[in-house]
């Protein structure tokens, strides 16, 4: 069988890094093949060099043979190679057939109309040769993320794609679509196409590709037989170190109520984002929320943290009701936030590391209050990154030069030394590597050992079963149900997440999550 | 690389530029504005016809001597600055200075929390209007030791109106979402008919021609101590100007007031987060924005003029452009201010001794401005482009800091950043 791609010693360096050292990579032909690494590791500037976005200092690319060099990531496509990005590069508004065409479209009259019939008949075409269910008539923005990511697939296949390069193409999927998405993987080998896709996630490495190769530093670390591997073992090729993979939590003697959620609903422009939720959270526990995106979550933890106030129910915070409670009322009730969001939330892109360990205590002591004691701002700044291993050490680098994982770390870290008597952490450890995951994991454990309440909203299923003690699965805005994380399997939560009621016919009340039963 | 790369980094390294650099930069881009201008000056004097010709090179003749047109606007500006510092061109160029340094606070301080506030001009309005009622009603009343209380009681008064009348369009944005360009702009007409309006009805002075009020009781004068009388301009107002913006500074970088302002000027999303009250954050500083024009409009009255006259100059909007000139920094206003201070004197000067007509001198400011400012410009205009993709596309070893970006290319997709 021939190679499809062959890298030979690529090396790609930018101002002060080497982000590819000599990176060598081969990908047969018809085959799935993963590209593992942590966060930096020098997995998407390999790609971006070998789909023309970067050009090497040193090194060759090989295609099918032939020695390539692209200028620019249109010598790729000519060449066969599709690259599907994290964000879709797709026009909402429009159709799924003209997105795919975009750009290569049919023309009749001598070029100067676009030949619809000719264009929906290619895609419907080629939609139906690898398997995929998609609508060539349907509006991009009515279709879900999962078809979305085909569309994406379909338009590289349009423009003759042989080898297909996904960037973290599951990040954004539930767990059905990334069964989908592995049957697409399926249909795409079997009529010859290469598949090459870029993941952080062990099991889906193993489960999915043919061979997986794994980066760290810059450096091929080496490349396995994803049969005759193991999750230990490419741990610890990412790392660098052995790795602790099984969150191991201890029981913890729960105490008084924390957080006294009750009938909560939130309202946006006339619909309910937000539900009835109704739960409660006590000393030393950790609820878990799962739930595909944009299922009420968001609006769920702003209601909490005080971002906006509920349209009906209480939130009661120690005892105390949280009704018309600012904002900062509630950073100085002792309630820890990590948000989603830490580019645009939280944290404050062009401030450096100091001012912004500053944010939410700049108005109480000892670091805030009417006047900000920046000397004392800096060390708190530089034990945080200390504890955290933020990377680079250095108070005074601005955030934006941070990368993503370096950047959460500092974040997490910032809140939760906070000393906080709740903690509310979205997707904690979205972004962070292997090794930092691990540690913001313990860190989350050890304050629900020293009996703070965590409510732990994740989109990484197996990070809220192993650290929860109880689960909750959230769907269009309502507690669906709250299972025991230790013996839910996999199928039954994505089934909850998908709106599907547990069996028995539930009222409200019993759906609720309400706390202490464990 | 492509024309559109290059652009690209051009714009990161302004971003990036350290203070130092762009001092540099702003220095090389006056001397080059000067020699552009002095080539527009040639030329416009080839083309001229005058008697006897002032300047020829290279066989060319021009009426106008590009050389002493330079020299000429210096000295304006400055007079003979070294023999007696006190001299009137000095005073010239520091009273514009004064007064810009107050409108140009106001701008900085609006733009750093996020808010573009073109309404200096009405603010400052409103500030010269009231400053002037208040000194002509407490004037029979504070008469012998009491006058001296009459000056900060005229600064407070255009402090307090210039701060309620920035108030109000922040109070618009803030709680009806209005947008503060819009309703700024349009509330500059108001004052400027309500001042009128005002004057005319019940502070007209008696036999005059113009729309005025009578003049201030001389107790309520900035005195044009140091510098000669009749030159309009106090030392004490420029000091009073430093010291403001020695305050702004402070205010800005080491409480925490100036700690919410900068975030949410920077990233409102995470001010929110943080803590800041978004709302309360708008109308402060847009009043706290207006209390500088307003005491720029007194500082007007109770210096320059010794009344209220409608018709007041444009200084609230030449203090958008010092505002920018100085990255909307408090102490960049200083030499921002100084730069038009020195045009304004300099081309009077020159448009007075020299032949070169009013229009060519204009152009020679206008360059001048435009070259200084452009930097800073496209400098705001990187950091927009920049920020729009924050995440950084490099994937770098283990979180090492992360370099510049380097520029895409201009391919059909972006590089996705590795989440």
């Amino acid at each position: 069988m021939t190679d499809a791609v062959v890298l030979d010693e690529i090396t790609k360096r930018f101002p002060g890094v080497v982000a590819n050292d000599a990176v060598d990579l081969t990908v047969e032909t018809g085959s799935v093949h993963a590209l593992l690494g942590e966060n930096g590791a020098g997995k998407s500037t390999l790609m971006n060099v070998l789909y023309g976005l970067y050009q090497p200092e040193g090194g060759t690319i090989e295609l099918d043979g032939e020695v390539q060099e692209f200028d620019a990531p249109r010598d790729a496509i000519d060449a066969g190679i599709g690259m599907i990005h994290q964000h879709f590069m797709l026009v909402p508004p429009m159709t799924v057939g003209e997105n795919v065409v975009l750009g290569n479209e049919p023309t009749k009259w001598g070029g100067l109309a676009t030949d619809r019939s000719r264009a929906r008949e290619a895609v419907r075409e080629l939609s139906e040769r690898y398997g995929f269910a998609v609508d060539p008539d349907e509006r991009v923005e009515e279709i879900s993320v999962g078809e979305r990511q085909r569309v994406e697939i379909l338009k590289a296949l349009y423009r003759g794609a042989d080898l297909l390069i996904l960037d973290e193409p599951t990040a954004v999927l539930t767990p059905q679509e990334v069964e989908e998405l592995f049957d697409v993987f399926e249909e795409l080998t079997a009529e010859g196409k290469t598949v090459l896709f870029i993941t952080h996630k062990l099991g889906e490495a193993m489960s999915v590709a043919d061979d997986i190769t794994v980066l760290r530093d810059g450096e091929n670390v080496g490349t396995v037989d994803a049969d005759e591997t193991s999750r230990e073992q490419l741990a610890e090729m990412m790392v660098g170190r052995e790795v602790v993979l099984d969150i191991e939590t201890e029981s913890v003697e729960t105490g008084e109520t924390v957080l006294d959620v009750d009938e909560l609903t939130v309202t946006e422009e006339g619909t309910d984002q937000v539900r009835n939720v109704d739960f409660e959270i006590h000393e030393g526990e950790i609820l878990g929320v799962a739930g595909v995106d944009g299922n009420g979550q968001a609006e769920l933890v702003e209601a909490l943290t005080g971002l906006r106030s509920p349209d009906e129910g209480t939130v009661t915070l120690d005892g105390e009701n949280l009704a018309g409670v600012s904002r900062r009322g509630h950073i100085e009730r002792g309630m820890a936030y990590i948000p989603e969001d830490r580019q645009e939330r939280g944290l404050v892109m062009e401030f450096d590391l100091t001012e912004n360990g500053v944010l939410g205590g700049q108005h109480t002591p000892p670091v805030g209050g009417t006047r900000i004691d920046w000397p004392s701002a800096r060390e708190h700044a530089s034990d945080v990154i200390e504890t955290y291993d933020v990377r680079p050490p250095n108070p005074e680098a601005g955030a934006k030069s941070l990368s993503g994982g370096n950047q959460q770390k500092f974040l997490v870290g910032r809140e939760l030394e906070r000393d906080p008597g709740m903690v509310v952490a979205t997707h904690p450890t979205r972004g962070v590597d292997v090794g930092s995951t691990e540690f913001v994991h313990d860190r989350l454990l050890a304050l629900r050992e020293a009996g703070v309440a965590v409510l732990l909203i994740s989109a990484n299923l197996a990070e809220v079963r192993g650290l929860s003690d109880r689960l909750a699965v959230m769907h269009d805005g309502e507690f669906v149900d709250v299972v025991d994380p230790d013996t839910v399997t996999e199928e039954e939560l994505g089934l909850l997440m998908a709106g599907e009621r547990p069996d028995e016919p539930t009222t409200t009340e019993s759906v609720s999550a309400d706390g202490g039963e464990r | 690389m492509s024309a559109r790369d290059r652009i690209e980094s051009g714009l990161r390294r302004l971003v990036a530029a350290s203070w130092a650099e762009r001092l540099g930069l702003s220095f090389a881009a006056l001397v080059a504005s000067v020699l552009v201008g002095g080539l527009i000056v040639f030329f416009s004097g080839t083309a001229a016809t005058c008697q006897e010709p002032a300047y020829g090179v290279f066989g060319l003749t021009s009426c106008y001597n590009p050389i002493s047109v330079y020299s000429v606007l210096v000295t304006g500006a400055f007079g003979s600055i070294l023999s007696d510092p006190f001299n009137f061109n000095v005073a010239l160029t520091l009273k514009e200075t004064t007064l810009l340094i107050f409108t140009g606070l106001s701008v900085a301080v609006a733009f750093r929390a996020g808010l573009f506030n073109i309404g200096s001009q009405g603010q400052l309005i409103f500030g010269g209007l009231a400053s002037a009622i208040t000194v002509l009603t407490a004037g029979p009343l504070l008469t012998g030791v009491g006058g001296f209380l009459l000056v900060p009681l005229g600064v407070l008064a255009g402090a307090l109106a210039g701060a309620l009348y920035g108030a109000v369009p922040g109070a618009l944005k803030a709680y009806a979402g209005a947008n503060e360009v819009i309703t700024t702009i349009m509330l500059n007409f108001v004052a400027e008919q309500i001042a009128f309006f005002v004057v005319s009805a019940y502070f007209a002075a008696p036999d005059s021609q113009s729309v005025e009020t009578s003049e201030i009781p001389s107790a309520a004068v900035l005195e044009s101590a140091l510098f000669g009388s009749g030159s309009d301009f106090s030392i004490v107002a420029f000091v009073g100007g430093l010291v403001l913006v020695a305050g702004l500074y402070y205010l800005i970088k080491y409480t925490a007031f100036g700690f919410d302002l900068r975030t949410s000027g920077l990233q409102p999303e995470a001010a929110r987060f943080g803590g800041v009250d978004a709302k309360r954050t708008i109308v402060s500083s847009m009043a706290l924005s207006g209390a500088f024009a307003g005491i720029g409009g007194a500082v007007w009255v109770l210096m320059v003029l010794g009344r209220f006259q409608t018709g007041v100059p444009a200084l609230g909007f030449d203090g958008i452009t010092v505002s920018i000139l100085a990255g909307n920094n408090p102490l960049g206003v200083v030499p921002a201010a100084l730069l038009f201070g020195v045009l304004k004197s300099g081309s009077l000067a020159v448009q007075l001794s020299t032949g070169v007509p009013i229009q060519l001198v204009g152009v020679l400011r206008g360059l001048i401005i435009l070259f200084v400012a452009m930097p800073e410009f496209f400098r705001l205009l990187g950091k927009q482009f920049v920020t729009t993709d924050r995440e950084p596309a490099v994937a770098t070893d283990g979180g090492e800091q992360t370099p510049t970006e380097p520029p895409s290319t201009g391919g059909t997709d972006d590089p996705g950043g590795e989440r």
